[in-house]
């Protein structure tokens, strides 16, 4: 399979932007995965699914403004080189 | 070990044929050190190299203006030099980064044969000196990127050779090939990354450390395409064999001692779901290493 540097960092750019458009109120809170609902008690062990949500919650909270710059040199650059 | 005579001594040749002004025996007695104490070198160096361009200069064009550009020049070389060397380590850890290149010959010789070979060792756990790791030089069981980096590099090169065989060779291909293995090597990084974290694996396996675990597969890679080239496709499928359950069992044996827990890791059976997700975790970890070396040398045998 022929894999480039920039097929990587294209398959990146789509996944953050997947994690960053699930949205917090009408998507998240409705299957359980809210941030709201992810701290159980004060165990050691978080556990899978209170792990992935903090991993989710981060990266929405962390890639918002990088996303919307990378977003944008993307769209300029593909409208101009195709 | 015998450190004193070749490693020690190749080193200190090549510092001198460099020009370095270097009295001092080699220190190896000392374990905390990762490689020769050249800090006399650079210093020296670079007063010796000012002093000697001032000399022809003032003999040549004997004006104090143009003496003081040169001073003035090779002091602004030496602060860009030393914003570069500020602004890399922010990003690039040098620091630790020398840790996993401090190997010596006789590690390189008896990793390697570990890696094709680990069903006699016994000892697999990693020794430690007052808190830090030692260096791979004193310690067979410590993963270092020397191996990893040549194997790349070998694995490359192999590659083409190869392809040069079967008349499809163009030096787009190396490229090609170059970062194919290194995407899947950075996949596979991030995918071991992702389960240590969402499983909260409490280990000191830093991602160095998982870079250097995921390029020791390129060494059977390289045993593999190079069986398949002399011995044809029953060389390369038994060589392929060999290699892919040697790795397995190298990094289940390296893994477990790192991601299980204690008790665990010596053997006695720990029941909990959390010590069994770990070992499912480094079963797929070492699993998924046969995978690779499988999928990034196939297309290379024909």
């Amino acid at each position: 399979m022929a894999f480039t540097l920039y097929s990587l960092i294209q398959t990146a750019i789509l996944c953050v932007n997947a994690v960053a458009v699930l949205h917090e109120e009408r998507f998240l809170s409705k299957i359980g995965w809210g941030a709201d609902q992810g701290i159980g008690g004060f165990g050691d062990e978080p556990g899978i699914k209170a792990q992935l949500m903090n991993l989710i919650r981060s990266v929405r909270t962390v890639m918002r403004v990088p996303l919307i710059i990378v977003n944008s040199i993307c769209i300029v650059l593909l409208l101009l080189f195709g | 070990m015998d450190y004193t005579s070749d490693s020690a001594g190749f080193r200190h040749r090549k510092l001198q044929s460099k020009g370095r002004m270097k009295d001092t025996a080699p220190d190896m007695s000392d374990p905390n050190q990762l490689f020769d104490d050249t800090s006399s070198g650079p210093a020296r160096h670079r007063t010796q190299d000012m002093s000697s361009i001032g000399y022809p200069a003032q003999g040549l064009l004997s004006e104090p203006v143009s003496n003081f550009a040169m001073a003035y020049g090779s002091s602004l070389a030496d602060h860009g030099k030393e914003m570069v060397d500020k602004n890399l380590a922010r990003f690039i850890p040098i620091s630790k980064l020398k840790y996993y290149f401090a190997v010596d010959t006789i590690y390189v010789a008896k990793k390697l044969g570990l890696l094709v070979f680990p069903y006699m060792h016994q000892n697999w756990e990693v020794s430690y000196q007052q808190d830090t790791p030692v260096a791979p030089r004193f310690d067979i069981n410590a993963p270092d990127l020397y191996i990893p980096a040549m194997a790349f590099i070998t694995y490359i090169l192999v590659a083409g050779l190869a392809f040069g065989t079967q008349d499809r060779f163009s030096p787009e291909i190396l490229g090609m090939q170059a970062s194919s293995a290194l995407v899947w090597l950075v996949i596979e990084v991030l995918a071991m990354l992702l389960s240590l974290y969402l499983l909260t694996v409490n280990t000191d396996l830093t991602t160095i450390d998982l870079i250097a675990f995921s390029g020791y597969k390129y060494v059977g890679m390289i045993v593999e395409v190079l069986a398949g080239l002399v011995f044809g496709r029953i060389g390369y499928y038994l060589m392929l064999l060999w290699c892919c359950v040697s790795i397995f069992v190298f990094m289940i044996r390296t893994l477990r001692l790192k991601i299980l827990s204690e008790s665990a890791a010596e053997g006695v059976l720990v029941r909990g779901a959390k010590n069994q997700l770990r070992m499912y975790l480094t079963m797929a970890i070492a699993a998924a290493q046969p995978i690779f070396m499988y999928w990034l040398t196939f297309h290379l045998i024909r």
